[in-house]
């Protein structure tokens, strides 16, 4: 018995000595604060939990404003599952979570099945989506749209392709073969992008939009933001859309890309900017900023929303939802710059706070 | 083994006390209990498949039967097509992989254990093997993500160089052209790993019953211990050892994770084992938050046929478990 | 061992072809254990080390951090999200398993219903685990409008119940039928035989078998990711609001392209499999403490 017994715990016995070793032995960073610290808040407190989920593409910024509000309004919680835009909307749709965010907007066809009747859109930031690369001694690079198409489209297959080589006069490319990432999950970056390539390369690209698309046989698929972006630092020769935050956070260089004045513009939060004051915003406040007019605009600029229903259940939800929106688009949008997030130009922000009044909380 | 209670007497005596002996009530409340604790399970498994098929039945309504024949997995764009066959086909290739390297292998620690190994030795290995089992999916593919994925990239090159000339195996082993490791070959080399454990423990079992007078004949006889088992453990093992390997092919379908991670996301319908790929149960874990309307409805879609195809195996393997027993018992 | 004098029962050669044979045959045996040595080792020998580095007191205790992208943060609503859900998955699960199993080893016997009952027991052993985590999807979150750990506990349960049954019916066998027999002999009826004497005889492998069907569901991602949500802060109310699990952590770590994240990750790997290795150990301590007892 006891031989069994001290045999036996031996084993959990180490394990937890393992861990009390490591515990002893790390220390643990203790800073969860972003860089720049929040003004006051700007209504009366909040408190409760609410539940939201949708985009990835903002996760970060959302993450950084639902800090700022809720270390402003200590009895609020809010939740957000970047689970993706598609189950965001889904979501919604069943009234499981208060919000949601999505990169694009709602399908006709599917307006009708929001259980909960009419919502709104509300902007919230906009980032750039990279094209970013890696060829070894190739340090800058200048994409048209029509190339772009092309590329991604396996037309042109070598890093030295006369296409290539007509946007960037005097560099010197190798004949690398071209290594396509695109991603292999649904995604609202994908529909930007193509989104973006059927408005700008309308002659050339041919495997039109949406979030995902029948891509050419040649090319590497992988997970998310971070699998794309593994996939091009890994491999020599390698190409992909990227948006802003991952591909800094993976270090990796990016191009050039024309617009449609006819510059090449870097991608950048200025950029970002640009293109959003270039874009022309809908009544309901959608708009795109894809290949938007403006000799600074960066024109893989994409936009992403919360929806929100008009008619609130629940007094303290509708509150703290109204609340949390308001924060976004007053105080947030200071937050926006140091998580690699373009801000909304003054005008739109105006307008979404005006929209909010739309919402109708219950007594 | 159902002992039936032997009935008591309706009459007085020193044991009965009085006219209704205590505890009919409870005894057969008892038994109802447990009798609906059992029935929970049809009542599960029933609720399983009226949902899901429920749910994806749009799916099946837009392809008709295009739906599970159909070559084209591509969810979105201006002609969505939802075919599940590069998934099932998918599904069965990882599969088919892991149990040829599983089962060799199980088959080995499963006679090492029961045959060759000295006494001592026999529990040890069993809980080392069984801890195998108990790691974690995601860790599994975690792993493969941070460790194998970069190396056996080179491996599959090397691999695919020095076939290049033989016919069928050239194609076989050839994969994308840019590889990311990320294949069929890797997650069905994963997979191995995580279903070794159930099949080395069922065929332990099998190769337990096998009777020692047989086993002892034959060394009586003469014959080596390999001889031995050749000749007493095998033919008496053998469909109970097809009934583990069919538990082993169920488990290895339906594993979600270390696929979904591993796979390279491409449904396609091919015989390159590396090559990117997919199944279905790990795209339906890749997909489902992004989708929605009809592409979620295939999903659930996959889940249905996904769940079909086990229930159809676990029958099989049930039936030839029992055909062997028959057997047995008769020998 | 052979008689020079007697006559030579084998030829030479042929011998020592077969004990060659033999020496290849057990070697090969030997080498598939060591095979499966190795990623066993590789896996756990990785995890511990770059887990090792990001485990602590305060990951263990402290909120996630809200901010993919920054350190710091550990996973206290995760593991405390794991028992929880494990846990109420395990009451759920091991008294319906465990009554099931008595339906089918007691009175079902070889009974048709029985026979049915045993063939959907193994069928749904092999449902695959994100078919259990879209059924409670469609059953539960969509009709309540809400995710919740409980509906995380019922995915779980649901992949947990076959396992029961079937490890308890085998138990349950086990127990010789003479100490049934004695039990009807001296008056008892056969709920109460049952209950006080063949449950204590099946003890040690009814709980063996529970805890590692616990130790199993711990590690499952796919039924939770659908039906849980996520929080930042440890939720210990299972019936309200989202929650989170060490599993669906490191599902969604492992995607997220920051460095820190992938260090959460692995450390949350390390959690869970420490987890996971204790509920197996606790299981083999059961079954030598429990045989020990009854035995004697």
């Amino acid at each position: 018995m006891n031989r069994i017994i001290s045999r036996w715990l031996l084993l959990p016995v180490l394990l937890v000595a393992l861990v009390a070793a490591a515990g002893c032995g790390s220390s643990s960073s203790s800073s969860t604060k972003t860089k720049n610290s929040v003004k006051g808040a700007t209504q009366a407190s909040l408190t409760g939990t609410i539940n939201g989920s949708g985009a990835t593409f903002p996760a970060t910024y959302y993450q950084t404003a639902i800090q700022g509000v809720t270390q402003a309004n200590s009895g609020l919680t809010i939740n957000y599952n970047p689970t993706g835009s598609g189950a965001g909307q889904t979501d919604l749709q069943g009234q499981l979570v208060d919000f949601a965010g999505s990169d694009s907007l709602v399908k006709p066809e599917d307006v009708a099945k929001f259980n909960g009747g009419k919502f709104l859109y509300f902007p919230t930031v906009a980032a750039p989506i990279t094209v970013s690369y890696n060829l070894s001694g190739v340090s800058k690079l200048s994409l048209s749209p029509a190339t772009i198409a092309k590329i991604f489209q396996g037309d042109v297959k070598t890093w030295n392709d006369p296409a290539i080589k007509a946007d960037n006069s005097g560099v010197s490319l190798p004949s690398t073969a071209i290594t396509v990432a695109v991603r292999s999950d649904g995604s609202g970056t994908t529909a930007n992008f193509t989104k973006y390539l059927t408005k700008a390369a309308a002659t050339d690209w041919k495997l039109g939009s949406d979030k995902t698309v029948n891509w050419p046989a040649g090319v590497t698929k992988a997970e998310k933001n971070a699998g794309v972006a593994q996939v091009i630092k890994q491999t020599d020769g390698g190409i992909g859309y990227v948006d802003f935050s991952d591909a800094k956070a993976s270090d990796l260089a990016f191009a050039k890309v024309k617009n449609a004045s006819g510059s090449f513009v870097a991608a950048s939060l200025s950029g970002a900017s640009a293109a959003l004051a270039g874009a022309t915003i809908n009544p309901d406040l959608t708009y795109d900023p894809l290949n938007a007019p403006g000799k600074d605009a960066y024109p893989i600029t994409a936009p992403t929303f919360i929806l929100v229903y008009v008619n609130q259940t629940d007094k303290q939800k509708g509150t703290d939802v109204k609340g949390f929106l308001r924060y976004i688009l007053t105080d947030g949008q200071q937050l926006a710059e140091s998580v690699q997030f373009a801000e909304l130009p003054a005008g739109l922000a105006d307008k979404a706070i005006k929209q909010l009044d739309q919402i109708v909380v219950p007594k | 083994m159902a002992v039936e209670a032997p009935e008591r007497p309706h009459t007085r005596g020193p044991i009965s006390e009085g006219p209704r002996p205590p505890g009919v009530v409870t005894d057969h409340l008892f038994r109802w209990l447990t009798l609906g604790a059992g029935l929970m399970v049809l009542v599960i498994l029933g609720l399983i498949l009226f949902s899901t098929t429920r749910e994806a039945l749009p799916w099946f309504r837009s392809e008709g039967f295009g739906a599970i024949i159909g070559h084209d997995w591509i969810p979105a764009g201006n002609n969505p097509k939802f075919g599940a066959l590069p998934l099932i086909c998918g599904t069965l290739l990882v599969s088919a992989i892991a149990l040829t390297l599983a089962v060799p292998l199980s088959i080995g620690i499963a006679l090492f254990v029961t045959e060759v190994a000295p006494r001592p030795l026999r529990k040890p290995v069993i809980y080392v093997i069984d801890l195998l089992a108990v790691i974690p999916s995601v860790v599994y593919g975690l792993w493969g993500l941070s460790v194998l994925v970069t190396p056996i990239k080179g491996v599959y090159d090397d691999v695919a160089s020095t076939v290049s000339s033989i016919p069928v195996l050239n194609t076989v082993f050839s994969g994308d052209p840019h590889p990311s490791g990320r294949s069929f070959m890797t997650a069905g080399i994963v997979v191995a790993i995580m279903i070794t454990p159930i099949i080395t423990s069922l065929t332990r079992e099998v190769f337990a019953t096998v009777p020692t007078s047989q086993k002892e004949a034959a060394l009586a006889m003469g014959a080596t211990r390999w001889e031995m088992i050749r000749g007493a453990v095998f033919p008496h093992s053998r469909s109970g050892v097809v009934a583990a390997v069919l538990i082993g092919l169920g488990r290895a379908m339906g594993e979600t994770i270390a696929v979904a991670l591993l796979s390279g996301s491409s449904p396609r319908i091919t015989g390159r084992l590396f090559s990117s790929g997919d199944a279905m149960a790990a795209i339906i874990a890749n997909q489902f938050n992004e989708a929605t309307d009809t592409w979620r409805s295939a999903l659930i879609g996959l889940g249905v046929v996904l769940f079909f195809l086990t229930i159809v195996i676990g029958v099989i393997a049930r039936a030839v478990l029992h055909a062997s027993e028959r057997r047995m018992a008769g020998t | 061992m052979s008689d020079p004098s007697g006559p030579v029962l084998t030829a030479a050669p042929a011998h020592r072809w077969r004990q060659t044979k033999n020496a290849l045959a057990t070697s090969a045996l030997v080498l598939s254990v060591l095979v499966m040595l190795v990623p066993l080792v590789l896996i756990v020998g990785y995890t511990i080390q770059r887990g090792a580095d990001v485990i602590s007191w305060r990951f263990l205790t402290d909120p996630i951090q809200g901010i993919d992208q920054l350190p710091g943060g550990g996973m206290g609503p995760a593991i405390v999200g794991t028992l929880l859900i494990t846990g109420a998955a395990a009451a759920m699960a091991i008294p319906l398993g465990v009554l099931g199993a008595i339906y089918l080893n007691e009175y079902g016997g070889t009974s048709k219903v029985a026979g049915v009952l045993r063939l959907l027991a193994d069928v749904m052993t092999g449902v695959p685990s994100i078919v259990m985590g879209l059924f409670v999807f469609t059953i539960f979150v969509l009709r309540f409008k809400e995710k919740t750990g409980f509906a995380g506990a019922l995915a779980l349960a649901c992949l947990m119940l076959p396992i029961v049954i079937r490890a308890t019916e085998e138990m349950l066998k086990l127990v010789p039928s003479e100490l049934r027999e004695a039990s009807y002999a001296l008056g008892c009826r056969k709920a109460r035989t049952i209950v006080t004497v063949v449950l204590p005889a099946a003890l040690s492998g009814i709980v063996s078998g529970a805890l590692l069907a616990i130790a199993r569901a711990a590690g499952e991602t796919a039924p939770l990711f659908l039906v849980i949500g996520i929080v930042s802060k440890t939720n210990t109310d299972l019936f309200n609001g989202p929650n989170t699990a060490l599993s669906a952590q490191i599902f969604r770590n492992a995607g997220l392209s920051f460095e820190v994240s992938q260090d959460r990750a692995w450390g949350a790997a390390l959690t869970l499999i420490a987890i996971t290795f204790l509920f197996t150990i606790l299981a083999r301590l059961a079954t030598a403490f429990l045989t020990r007892r009854t035995a004697s």
